[in-house]
């Protein structure tokens, strides 16, 4: 644990940590673009610099380990000029594209420069033209002239992707990034490269141009796209969702997520939604204010419980699975639950960085819940009491992310042989048009519009606040349930009914989401 | 008078050969080096004071000193791509005594206990690599390469990799990442070669004059070495003299040789009614002396460091009074901007944009503070890189701009040249 002394204050660090290490441990602030935590030290970019004591050159912080006893000086105004220059260098040929750039607003050029910038360009001569629109693959673009090639990029996917898609081609000022002949960059992490950029020189195909970042707020939550459980910051206004992206939380998931988990947004925003009650009638759909629909069907459900069955997915929080469980078992002592899995055979794939084959993002806290409700109910049981009239009534909590079932039309169509079917969802689905008369469906909220906890691959409870509204209407799990059960949501439940059967302690270690020091330095609006 | 310690037989073209070279006595110093042990030969070359050839002029016994002490594989390189802009050097001495640095690099691959060697040789070069490879096949089959070295239990090959023409192959790290067969661009230090370089093993790179300067210092010893060349420069040099003289030339001079007699009576002074105005001393990245300090100048490390230059890897290129500054730096700016690797951005970015700034002063659309702009970014270049090719680029700006600001002030005024007359644009019209 060497002592350093960083701008007269006593430090002490790690074994091996490096100058730029200290610094940002010791909360002071430096100079950088092509350093970043989770990737190997490039050392090119040479913003870094700082005065040792003893060495008469300046030193580039990000590859200097820290020796006991090293003064190091960032303050200076060596430092300070060298950190000017070296920005004015970066800016020389970079093009005044701020105005219609989609970084702006969160661009490192644009931050940094605002804080250690020279504010007095020199340059007269005219800047090196590259090429505005490179499509490198299925998810990013590149623009050549705004790339400073600090080379993250290309460090991610040789070091953490391990795809090797990217290279820095040519020479001097006329390097510029690209892929690999017959190669594009179509790993299934490549928007990563677009989220460490601290340019705009790689943006994304499905958020260019949609939105400027300072109309956005952020807010944290955790993916659902499958049970990893990645940290996320999701960026939204009043339309609705626009991108998420990766926090650091180095139990989880590093600094990284994958692309398909960038997606989960468009399955919260209200056109993928579904909005309304509905009532399935002969003739067509019959709309309802949700909760209303919800308590005028609550016969169905009151009038024998012992005759319905719940059909759950892991898509829910701890919370809803804890008060709608203890609903029906202790309420009604009825132990038809049946958890509806998808496809079972993914259920253990890992594609050794992040992706899970459990495509929910709250499998583990459902079969803990199941497990502690003495629930063991086999899926093929629920459609024989179906055929035998066992079961009058099926009441399914679908999943908010249709597309990762595969098996939505069989089974939608095998409950639906049931006398009554109530299908609560977040989102709408093309099936639903085909449903038999006697349907009835709910909107649920989806993650971005409750709060609650999440029980990821390994166990660990991450707990997530709400983030935003999209549609007003629509019902929690809880509410919903509460509402079939006849209950009023204004007077407040049984407490012997809807106890929390597990208390669960607030796991989710916000100090190990901590920033990701580059990206998201723009705070909430 | 020249002092021959390795060009002696150069003009003998049978010295190419094995059999011409064993004439001369070669492949004798090596069976005598294969009797002493590696520290021995190590502490020679250090007692010698031999200082690297290639520009930097490191002590090479203090460089073999720094490997690691085990028994990992490591490697001697040989760094024969000569690209410094006014030197040729190197391609003389492959060309002419191709077994003499063989014989050198056995001797230090001994002495450094490396089973592996590559010699490095600029792709342009091809009689050189031509050469060098017929007299490796020779050393083969001789004997001197292979398992057990005449009879000493010392294995060693040696292979020849032709560089793929950039300049940046010649810094050692670029180099090596060359060899390992990625981009060539300088590695960021540390790990130092000696510690983590080719294929992350301890590796050594020396020069080719440096390699073979070791066959004369293991033939007669250390203090033989040490009584040519200066206290802190012993031994000899060779010197690429080009520019504005009458017989250009590679000329082996002791170390301390002063550049005068070099130019005067060596290169037969300068050409009919022509008077000396600069020197270039050691390649282009050397900053220029003009004509005052050049007659003062000896070609040792000390004094052309002490008047601000370097001797380098001792290319002299001699100006004269017709050649316009202007002109000469444009040129070396847009060698620089074209080999800078693009690595690092004070040198990427700078590089282009003293290119710029200079082609814009030749034609004629220069600003007065253009010149100052010059000085300021060529300072910010130095010493802020990875490797050497910032600070190479930006030195000879900061000289020529301080000792011929005249020309350049000139020339923005007055849209010409000082020298010629007439702009670059007119005379590219």
């Amino acid at each position: 644990m060497p002592k350093c002394t960083i701008n007269g204050q006593e430090v002490v660090v790690k074994d091996g940590a490096t100058i730029i290490e200290a610094i940002h441990h010791n909360n002071q602030k430096i100079a950088h673009y092509c350093w970043h935590p989770g990737l190997s030290v490039a050392g090119v970019c040479r913003l870094c610099m700082v005065e040792i004591e003893g060495n008469p050159r300046l030193q580039i912080a990000c590859n200097t380990v820290v020796s006991e006893g090293m003064k190091i000086n960032n303050t200076s105004e060596k430092v300070k000029d060298a950190a000017k220059w070296g920005l004015d260098f970066h800016l020389i040929n970079h093009p005044l594209d701020c105005p219609i750039c989609d970084q702006a607003g969160e661009c490192g050029l644009q931050d940094q420069y605002m804080e250690f910038g020279k504010y007095d360009p020199e340059m007269a001569e005219r800047k090196v033209k590259k090429k505005k629109v490179v499509d490198l693959g299925p998810t990013v673009v590149l623009d050549t002239e705004r790339c400073i090639l600090c080379s993250r990029c290309v460090r991610f996917t040789d070091e953490v992707s391990k795809t090797n898609e990217l290279g820095i081609f040519n020479r001097g000022d006329r390097s510029e990034i690209g892929t690999f002949d017959g190669k594009e960059l179509d790993n299934k992490y490549s928007l990563n490269t677009v989220d460490i950029c601290p340019v705009g020189a790689l943006t994304s195909k499905d958020f260019r141009f949609r939105q400027r970042v300072w109309y956005l707020k952020d807010a944290q939550s955790i993916c659902t796209g499958c049970s990893t459980g990645c940290n996320v910051k999701v960026y939204f206004n009043k339309e609705g969702l626009f991108r998420v992206k990766p926090v650091f939380n180095e139990k989880v998931n590093g600094y990284w997520m994958c692309d398909e988990g960038r997606d989960i947004y468009k399955f919260v925003n209200k056109n993928a939604r579904l909005l309304k009650g509905k009532k399935k009638k002969p003739t067509g759909f019959e709309e309802f204010f949700p909760g209303a629909l919800a308590k005028d069907i609550s016969s169905l459900v009151t009038a024998d419980p012992g005759k319905v069955a719940f059909v759950v997915t892991g898509q829910f929080t701890n919370e809803e699975y804890d008060q709608v469980f203890s609903l029906w078992t202790k309420k009604w002592g009825s132990k038809n639950i049946f958890h509806w899995l998808n496809s079972p055979e993914k259920q253990n794939e890992f594609d050794g960085l992040l992706l899970r084959g459990d495509r929910n993002p709250n499998t583990q806290g459902l079969l803990k819940r199941l497990k502690d409700f003495g629930i063991s109910t086999q899926w093929k049981d629920l459609i024989t009491k179906i055929n035998t009239h066992e079961i009058d009534t099926v009441v399914v909590a679908g999943p908010e992310n249709p597309i990762w079932f595969p098996d939505f039309k069989e089974k939608l169509a095998s409950l639906a042989k049931a006398k009554s079917l109530i299908w609560m969802q977040s989102s709408n689905h093309p099936e639903f048009e085909n449903v038999p008369a006697g349907t009835y469906l709910i909107p649920l909220k989806s993650f971005v519009e409750k709060e609650g906890t999440f029980t990821n691959y390994s166990g660990l409870d991450q707990k997530f606040s709400k983030v935003t509204t999209i549609v007003s209407e629509a019902l929690t799990l809880t509410e919903a349930c509460t509402l079939l059960a006849g209950e009023n949501l204004m007077i407040r439940p049984d407490p012997n009914v809807l106890i929390a059967a597990h208390p669960t302690a607030d796991r989710v270690t916000l100090e190990h989401r901590k920033k990701n020091e580059f990206v998201f330095r723009r705070g909430a609006l | 008078m020249e002092t021959k310690l390795l060009s002696e037989h150069y003009h003998q073209d049978d010295f190419q050969n094995l059999a011409g070279y064993k004439k001369q006595g070669g492949y004798q110093v090596l069976a005598k080096a294969l009797k002493m042990t590696s520290q021995q030969i190590i502490d020679e070359v250090k007692a010698s004071g031999l200082r690297g050839r290639g520009g930097a002029g490191f002590p090479t016994g203090t460089k073999w000193s720094f490997l690691p002490k085990n028994n990992e594989p490591r490697y001697l390189l040989c760094n024969a791509d000569e690209g410094e802009p006014g030197t040729f050097k190197d391609r003389l001495m492959m060309e002419r005594a191709p077994h003499q640095l063989i014989e050198g690099m056995i001797i230090s691959a001994f002495a450094i206990q490396s089973a592996k060697s590559y010699v490095y040789i600029r792709g342009e070069y091809n009689e050189p690599i031509r050469i060098v490879e017929k007299a490796l096949r020779e050393a083969y089959e001789a004997g001197f390469l292979g398992k057990n070295i005449l009879g000493s239990g010392f294995n060693h090959e040696m292979d020849i990799y032709a560089g793929a023409g950039a300049y940046i192959c010649g810094e050692e790290t670029g180099m090596i990442s060359s060899l390992e067969g990625l981009k060539g661009q300088p590695k960021l230090k540390p790990p130092f070669p000696a510690v983590q370089g080719y294929l992350r093993k301890p590796t050594i790179v020396n020069n080719v004059e440096t390699l073979a300067a070791v066959v004369p210092i293991i033939k007669d010893g250390a203090a033989a070495y040490k009584k040519f060349g200066t206290e802190k420069s012993p031994g000899t040099k060779l010197f690429s003299l080009s520019g504005n003289v009458v017989r250009p030339g590679n000329y082996e001079v002791p170390l301390g040789y002063p550049l005068k007699d070099l130019i005067y009576k060596l290169g037969g002074g300068m050409k009919p009614g022509k008077k000396l105005k600069a020197v270039i001393p050691g390649g282009s990245s050397a900053p220029v002396l003009n004509a005052i300090e050049a007659e003062r100048a000896t070609m040792d490390y000390e004094c052309l460091a002490q008047m601000g230059s370097m001797l380098g890897s001792g290319a002299v290129i001699v100006l004269d009074d017709s050649n316009c500054m202007v002109d000469m730096l444009g040129n070396l700016t847009h060698f620089y901007h074209h080999e800078s690797c693009g690595q690092c951005t004070p040198c990427r970015e700078g590089t282009g944009w003293l290119n710029k700034i200079v082609s814009s002063i030749m034609e004629g659309r220069g600003r007065l503070q253009d010149i100052d702009l010059l000085v300021k970014v060529a300072d910010n270049m130095k010493g802020r890189t990875i490797c050497a090719l910032s600070d190479a680029a930006a030195l000879p700006v900061l000289s020529f701009v301080q000792k011929f600001r005249d020309e350049f002030e000139y020339f923005v005024r007055e849209g010409r040249s000082k020298v010629r007359g007439i702009s670059y644009a007119q005379m590219h019209h």
